[in-house]
């Protein structure tokens, strides 16, 4: 479609706004913006949300899509990152004051990203729709004539879209600088954003010498960093990357068996309990691996626990697990309260108090610490308790951790536990 | 180490899930980082075609809608704290009939909760997440065929229905793993999003007797298109109540109630003259699993039903319930949050609930109740 000065990009719809308002003068002049830049209408997503500033939906004969309150530049970025790899595709977003202040973080968001788009912040310095309350633009000298909150500084969105990365960002006033200005947003690759001031007169500035007065600044600033393309990955299936294990040797036990391996993180717990759940399918059995640590990951207990069963596991809670193998104070503070006399506790010996031997008669001390490093404590331990109790055969525990990068180190682990 | 013969793996419900999510079309993945979600934004990085890391769950839904109204099929996941936040926006794309798919990761709550615990408390939070009471299609998976199968059915749903559409999963299904024969999962068939044949003038929200309207996507070249989340027309022009626009609001509850039988998924595992029932969903369906076998060991008849696609709530769900003696609905959360939507907060004479909040329900409770 070849377009011309006589395009039209708005509808036939009156416009909406209260007389004087001065929203219909940035309409214009963008519809004149585009006809210059001899847009196709079906290349324009005109995006819009609530308020005052919404209203324009209606009036765009583009594509549009209508959000919700200070979200437009979110969503506008969502389709702009949507259309991103259609020819000539246009997001032109629309935000007020208001919205702007909600969404305050979309927009610095959207700036950073410097996705192709732009965003019009019809900035009319208050809440038009629900009684004319201050929003987060409103002028300094707007807010002194009106004496509220005088002393809170309005948001300076230019600087700090700019600060973000912004490629263009422009606060224009004269109604005579907006076609040109949005001209030049609109030619920008990249996020740009025009925050145009206008009167409301309903609750605000009636005339536009009172508006020139209050809003000042006017600002023009540009970085020269490309607009940021997308392009889909090409990624392999995480099924096929999935390690395939085969039944290699026999299992020991006989039913089912659980096992806790309690230490500190960082010990290595979680690695070994997936090496014995490896290690138990080779031996052919189902097998489950659940891992327990606080929050900050680095710190504190780190527990784990592994189900061996020839038959299917579907529940894989662990109330009563069979054996207890406790390498660190973290480890057994956390596991003391499920401890019971019809488990085997292999503890290290480093760990045990009188109270713990009243408590659990049997406890098998060991001591763990002593046959390997922090870090390899938990792979000792757990090597010495598999071989002690014919769960599974060493060598399939040596074949769980052949795929690992410290296989050396690992293997040379089992090997002088099981010496 | 790779064998012709073997297809067992280690393996967790996240990978699954991304993965089916992926190969069924879902082509965008848009996350902030949350508990016990960290698997799907791990495993959604590696996969997914396009990948955002948003700066919040408001930005992520916000996102996802713009890029599904570009014609772009994202998905996300999150937990309650995040699921909190998107309420809105789950409203704007549900209401603008945006496909995309969310993954919820049921924590212990309230509020923050417990992160790494896992529960099943969210399902009430679903049943009213829309404003006005309409329903959303929640499918939650009872094991990790499930999170395969329903994480393709979730992206047919989202096409199919034009609309957001829940995975209720759980910690302990997404965050543990288990040995799992790969052969067990079904091929997958990539959605192929058919674009649609307009004559005449295209309104984006005119529907044929299917009840949902063809999708064209912003920016296409052939018909401009207008999408709103305010009520509005067949033609997306925003009235008040009028009665045009009040019928397609209809329409958004209608289109799913009218084809209640393609979005009902369930196993009913039977017994010949078994007259008790156990009823669940999620995770809890693995010590039912349990409870069911060592019931059955020890004489006992009863039968099962996993209800897998939860809401809207299907009336054979009724039908089904209504055939037993006693009935037991197993659920891990405080109040029996499914058995209240299927029968309120009023105690049903032959219907006992098993309910636990902290702690998986374990087998034995359920055999408890039905003995």
């Amino acid at each position: 479609m070849t377009t011309n000065l006589k395009t039209t990009y708005l509808t036939d719809k009156k416009f909406p706004f209260c007389p004087g308002c001065g929203h219909g003068i940035s309409i214009n002049a963008l519809n004149k913006a585009l006809q210059e830049l001899s847009y196709d209408p079906k290349d324009i997503i005109v995006v819009s949300d609530i308020g005052c500033s919404g209203l324009i939906d209606p009036l765009f004969a583009t594509h549009t899509i209508h959000g919700l309150h200070g979200r437009s530049p979110a969503l506008g970025l969502g389709v702009a990152m949507g259309v991103a790899q259609k020819q000539n595709k246009k997001v032109i977003a629309f935000i007020g004051d208001g919205g702007a202040t909600i969404g305050l973080q979309h927009i610095l968001e959207a700036a950073r990203r410097n996705i192709d788009m732009t965003l019009i912040v019809l900035n009319n310095l208050l809440y038009g729709m629900t009684g004319g309350q201050i929003s987060g633009l409103s002028t300094q000298k707007y807010k002194e004539i009106i004496d509220f909150e005088k002393d809170v500084p309005p948001f300076d969105l230019i600087q700090l879209t700019h600060a973000s990365g912004a490629r263009f960002a422009v606060r224009v006033n004269a109604p005579n600088k907006i076609k040109d200005t949005l001209k030049k947003a609109i030619e920008t690759e990249g996020f740009s954003i025009v925050e145009a001031a206008s009167l409301c007169p309903s609750y605000g500035m009636k005339r536009m010498n009172e508006l020139m007065e209050v809003v000042e600044n006017e600002n023009i600033l540009e970085h020269k960093r490309p607009a940021t393309k997308i392009v889909d990955q090409e990624t392999p299936s995480l099924i096929e990357q999935s390690q395939v294990i085969e039944t290699k040797f026999d299992a020991g036990l006989k039913k089912r068996k659980g096992i806790i391996i309690a230490g500190s993180a960082g010990g290595g717990a979680q690695s070994v309990a997936r090496f014995l759940a490896i290690a138990g399918m080779y031996a052919g059995l189902n097998t489950t691996m659940k891992g327990e640590y606080p929050i900050t990951v680095g710190t504190g207990f780190s527990v784990a626990e592994v189900i061996f069963d020839h038959k299917p596991i579907n529940y894989t809670g662990l109330d009563k697990p069979d054996y207890f193998i406790i390498v660190t104070e973290d480890g057994l503070n956390k596991v003391k309260p499920k401890l019971h006399r019809d488990a085997k506790i292999y503890i290290d010996e480093k760990l045990v108090t009188d109270d713990l031997r009243y408590a659990f008669p049997e406890l098998i001390v060991v001591p763990f610490s002593k046959m390997a490093n922090r870090k390899s404590t938990a792979l000792a331990a757990a090597t010495y308790v598999l071989n002690k109790e014919q769960i599974l055969p060493i060598e399939a525990l040596k074949e769980a951790v052949g795929t690992h990068r410290l296989k050396d180190v690992f293997v040379d682990v089992i090997d002088k536990v099981t010496v | 180490m790779k064998t012709k013969t073997s297809t067992k793996t280690l393996i967790d419900g996240s990978k699954l899930m991304i993965e089916a999510l992926v190969q069924a079309g879902a082509d965008t993945f848009v996350a902030y980082p949350i508990t016990p979600s960290n698997w799907m934004y791990k495993y959604g990085k590696q996969r997914f075609p396009q990948f955002y890391a948003a700066p919040d769950e408001i930005t992520t839904f916000q996102w996802m809608a713009g890029m599904s109204a570009a014609g772009r099929l994202p998905a996300t996941s999150s937990a309650f704290p995040g699921i909190a936040l998107m309420v809105e926006s789950i409203n704007m794309a549900y209401a603008m009939e945006l496909p995309l798919i969310v993954i919820i990761t049921q924590r212990l709550g309230p509020s923050t909760g417990s992160a790494t615990t896992g529960a099943q408390g969210d399902l009430a939070i679903l049943n009213g997440i829309i404003s006005g009471g309409y329903p959303v299609p929640v499918f939650s998976p009872s094991s990790f065929e499930d999170a395969w199968e329903l994480s393709v059915r979730a992206v047919k749903t989202a096409v199919k229905f034009r609309t957001p559409v829940f995975l209720l999963t759980s910690k302990e299904m997404v965050m543990y793993q288990k040995s799992f024969d790969l052969s067990k999962l079904k091929p997958i068939t990539k959605v192929e999003r058919q674009k649609p044949k307009i004559e005449g003038e295209y309104l984006p929200y005119k529907a044929d007797e299917s009840l949902v309207p063809p999708f064209l996507p912003l920016g296409n070249e052939e018909h401009l298109v207008r999408i709103t989340a305010s009520t509005h027309d067949e033609a997306a022009n925003i009235r008040k109540n009028d009665p045009e626009a009040l019928a397609n609001t209809r329409r958004l509850r209608d289109k799913f109630l009218n084809r209640i039988d393609e979005l009902t998924i369930y196993n009913l595992d039977k017994q010949e003259g078994a007259k008790d029932l156990i009823v669940t969903w999620g995770i809890t369906a693995d010590a039912a699993r349990d409870a069911l076998l060592s019931l059955r060991q020890k004489g006992k008849k009863v039968d099962m039903l996993v209800v897998k696609s939860l809401l809207p709530v299907a009336p054979v769900i009724y039908d089904i319930i209504d055939r037993y003696d006693k009935v037991v609905i197993a659920e891990e959360n405080l109040t029996g949050q499914y058995k209240e939507i299927l029968y309120g907060n009023r105690p049903i004479k032959h219907i006992k609930q098993v309910n636990k909040m902290g702690n998986m329900i374990h087998p034995q409770e359920i055999i408890d109740a039905v003995l």
